[in-house]
């Protein structure tokens, strides 16, 4: 169920309650627990044989690890059982299909049939999670999870479950671990957060989604300024679907006394593909960081093994969003990009002399130009834009103005909260004039349709 | 010296104490004070802004008003029409499109040609153009609050229970009209097969004025689509101009059709009427009358004149059984009824949908019908002759 639904208000209208009832008490967990796989049940109840089966491994395999000289070992059953896992479900189309193309140039007249396997919701995120809570154990910075139903709940913690963020034992873990302590300022965080997430989500995303899939859908027949605006649109749909989802699933975590990492800190502010990507999905890249990056040495070994990891690590990183090679591209052309930007921050003209708003847009046009190959539904479709963009007409692009001021209010208030005058937007009046505004625009004007996340596909 | 592992190799940075994880990327945060205050301002706003928009807005029905066809599924509208008529007509005509008058203009329809017998606006046209008696039941349940103490004309189309599909019995799922105002959950309807939350936002929009005075905005001002939708069928528009605060009193539907079924080539059908007992849509019609009889209302039940010329086979016998039974049951339950004899076949625009003339014809009859007459018209004086003063 999509937080933004009804059937999720009716859910965590029983969950909730249930939670404060029990939370001084030995079942809170429990009651945790069977709330986060019914919620993954109701996407489709089989996902559940997977969860549980993977919580399953790793809760043997840490268990073992701490009896057993054999460390690496288990350490590896672990991660070839999550990447085997996510690799089947989620690459064994693409495998195929591009076996199959292999084959074809070949003259090989046999198909492999294609598996037609169903990707679990959510399985690229919760195999990440499990494998850094076996890793961080391995590395011994954690200490080992005794209790099952503890460490299930954190595999399995339904607020992030489909789509992050991706939780590290030393943040998740250990406030399961401890006993539940919140307050009022909890719940009106957590509210806060919450309404937020579900304007981004309902008011913005999906309004440029209308926009941005009747281009993408025909980009061949749309010229240039309607390509433009489509990819611009893109750029921030994609913010506001994800940040959208991740303020929600950490409202929905305060409101029950637990706090989720942040994950999005105003990524189109930011002043090199470095500074990108430490605002935005930052569960995943701190992930991709921790346990790609720095294992094949990050940046400890020369310029060369230093931009080789840097790529390694960030096709790897386009490879988890989906089996495409338009993601690969996206992954590439992003290393490719912090390649760019950290030589020209190595400058003292480029350091010291552009204005940091130039950077910010140049690193935003940058990003902009790479969600090209992220949203196009083929490779083909990605060359057809980009091609489009430079060489094709200026008709009309009926691009919605709405939707545009939208952007530029947002946007704004961004630069205005990482500015001096941030008091601004402090001030009491302001913040509940708006909050007002965001209910008010949600509850009368936003669109019906239900779109679902994004991120959640991945 | 043992190999090192790959995966040993730690960051040197540890990650943040655990609990010092940043509020979010903006200043939206309220207190839990601020939070009570902005829960006062919404719930004012929740209730006080529909009471306001409607006695802005302007609303001006006038004679032989009808629902403007593009507003069909304003069901808040709906609401404020009802109270309009109630407050100025002695008698409410309530039904679907032979009702609301389809292939007629609305100075043409059933209600008009009572009016014109009894020489006043007497009569108030409440059908809803595409209601079927599953429907409606929902709409006066729901919406049809200020119906009472009241003269009805509650008119039942039979053609709702030609076939299992009309009679929403089907498995196979069909789009069917007026989704809003049938039972969500129970009892089940076979071939309605939507997701829970918009079966939920449908329970929700009944209880709550606020979000059918939402959906009014979007149908009556922004041509049935929500905002986002509307502006991209008019991206440069100002999204506030549609908003006049004006509800218009006639729709762009205007037909006045005069060619009769025949002519237009429409044959003969065996209709497969589904049995009485087990009939949704009968059931429900039932309903409605209950409903409105609890409201204090006169309820007279006017059934057809269905297009009997268009029948054949075995349907004829089956329409004449069904007929009986409708009949049967009317007079168990103490209500009075007419069941007018079928038009002339020249007269009908299809199989239920008179044309301009059929419907002058069909007023002189129930205004001829003793029934009729001492149930809605309760003194003579009220009663003109069927030639009009």
């Amino acid at each position: 169920m999509l937080f933004h639904t009804w059937p999720f208000v009716l859910f965590f209208l029983i969950v909730y309650p249930t939670y404060l009832a029990l939370k001084g008490t030995r079942f809170r967990l429990t009651w945790l627990l069977a709330a986060s796989y019914f919620f993954y049940a109701w996407f489709n109840p089989l996902y559940l044989l997977l969860i549980f089966y993977s919580t399953l491994l790793d809760y043997i395999v840490v268990a073992r690890m701490a009896k057993s000289r054999r460390r690496e070992m288990w350490l590896s059953i672990s991660i070839v059982n999550n990447i085997g896992l996510m690799g089947f479900f989620k690459y064994g189309g693409f495998v195929t299909e591009n076996l199959n193309v292999l084959l074809s140039s070949l003259s090989v007249t046999y198909a492999i049939p294609s598996p037609g396997i169903l990707l679990p919701v959510g399985i690229s995120f919760y195999t990440l999670q499990s494998i850094s809570y076996v890793i961080d154990y391995y590395r011994g910075n954690i200490e080992r999870e005794n209790s099952f139903i503890r460490h299930a709940t954190f595999v399995s913690f339904f607020p992030r479950l489909v789509a992050g963020p991706i939780e590290r034992a030393k943040n998740l873990l250990a406030q399961l671990q401890n006993r539940p302590t919140f307050s009022t300022e909890d719940i009106s965080d957590g509210l806060s957060l919450f309404i937020v997430g579900f304007f981004k989500k309902v008011a913005l995303a999906d309004y440029m989604a209308l926009y941005v899939d009747k281009v993408y859908a025909a980009p061949e027949q749309f010229q240039s300024p309607a390509l433009i605006l489509a990819t611009f649109l893109f750029c921030w749909q994609i913010y506001f679907d994800f940040s959208g989802y991740t303020d929600m699933a950490r409202g929905v975590a305060r409101m029950m006394g637990l706090r989720l990492m942040l994950n999005f800190n105003n990524p189109y502010l930011a002043t090199d593909l470095g500074d990108f990507w430490s605002r935005w999905h930052i569960s995943l890249s701190s992930w991709f960081r921790d346990y790609v990056y720095i294992p094949l040495g990050g940046n400890r070994r020369g310029t060369f093994n230093t931009y080789r990891n840097m790529f390694l690590t960030m096709v790897i990183s386009g490879l988890w969003h989906g089996a495409a090679w338009t993601f690969v591209i996206w992954g590439t052309v992003h290393a490719l990009g912090r390649f760019l930007t950290r030589e020209l921050e190595r400058t003292s003209f480029y350091k010291e002399k552009v204005p940091k708003l130039i950077k910010q847009l140049l690193v935003f046009v940058f990003v902009t130009f790479t969600w090209i190959f992220f949203r196009a539904e083929s490779i083909t479709d990605a060359w057809v834009i980009v091609t489009r963009i430079f060489n094709s007409g200026l008709a009309n692009p009926h691009c919605p103005l709405l939707a545009l001021a939208f952007i530029f209010a947002v946007w704004s208030y961004q630069l205005v909260y990482e500015s001096k005058i941030k008091w601004v937007l402090e001030l009491r009046a302001v913040r509940i004039v708006i909050l007002v505004l965001i209910v008010l625009y949600i509850a009368i004007f936003a669109t019906s349709s239900e779109q679902a996340f994004i991120y959640i596909r991945f | 010296m043992q190999k090192k592992n790959v995966l040993d190799i730690q960051d040197s940075s540890r990650p943040a104490n655990t609990f010092d994880i940043p509020f979010g990327s903006n200043c939206v945060r309220l207190s839990g004070c601020e939070w009570v205050a902005v829960g006062i301002i919404f719930l004012a706003l929740f209730y006080l802004g529909p009471m306001l928009w409607e006695r802005s807005e302007r609303f001006e029905p006038g004679l032989d008003y009808r629902l403007p066809y593009e507003l069909s599924n304003d069901y808040w509208l709906y609401n404020r029409y009802c109270r309009w008529a109630w407050s100025r007509c002695e008698t409410l005509v309530i039904g679907d499109s032979v009702i609301w008058g389809h292939y007629v203009s609305e100075h043409n329809a059933l209600s008009h040609r009572l009016n014109e017998i009894a020489g006043r606006n007497q009569f108030a046209n409440m059908g809803v153009d595409g209601i079927h008696p599953v429907a409606l039941e929902g709409l006066l349940r729901y919406y049809g609050q200020a119906i009472s103490g009241k003269n009805i004309v509650l008119h039942l189309n039979p053609l709702w229970m030609s076939s299992n599909k009309h009679d929403l019995q089907t498995d196979k799922e069909f789009h069917f009209n007026h989704p809003g105002l049938v039972p969500q959950f129970v009892p089940k309807i076979p071939c309605y097969k939507v997701p829970y939350s918009k079966r939920i936002s449908a329970v929700v929009e009944r209880y709550v004025p606020f979000f059918s005075w939402t959906s009014h905005l979007k149908i009556a001002y922004f041509e049935n689509m929500d905002l986002p939708t509307w502006t991209m069928e008019h991206p440069y528009e100002n999204p506030l101009k549609p908003i006049t605060l004006v509800i218009r009193t006639s729709g762009s539907h205007n037909q006045n059709e005069h060619i009769s079924w025949d002519e237009r080539g429409i044959s003969k059908e065996d209709f497969p009427w589904v049995r009485l007992e087990s009939s949704l849509q009968w059931n429900f019609f039932q309903r409605s009358i209950n409903i409105l009889r609890e409201r204090g209302n006169r309820v007279f039940v006017l059934v057809g004149p269905f297009n009997e010329h268009m029948l054949k086979g075995k349907s004829i016998d089956t329409y004449r059984k069904m007929k009986d039974e409708i009949a049967a049951w009317l007079q168990r339950e103490n209500i009075a009824y007419y069941i007018p004899p079928a038009l002339p076949s020249e007269l009908y625009y299809d199989a239920s949908h008179p044309l301009s003339e059929g419907y002058a014809m069909l007023a002189k009859q129930i205004c001829e019908n003793r029934p009729f007459r001492s149930s809605i018209f309760w003194s003579s004086s009220n009663f003109a002759t069927p030639d009009r003063d």
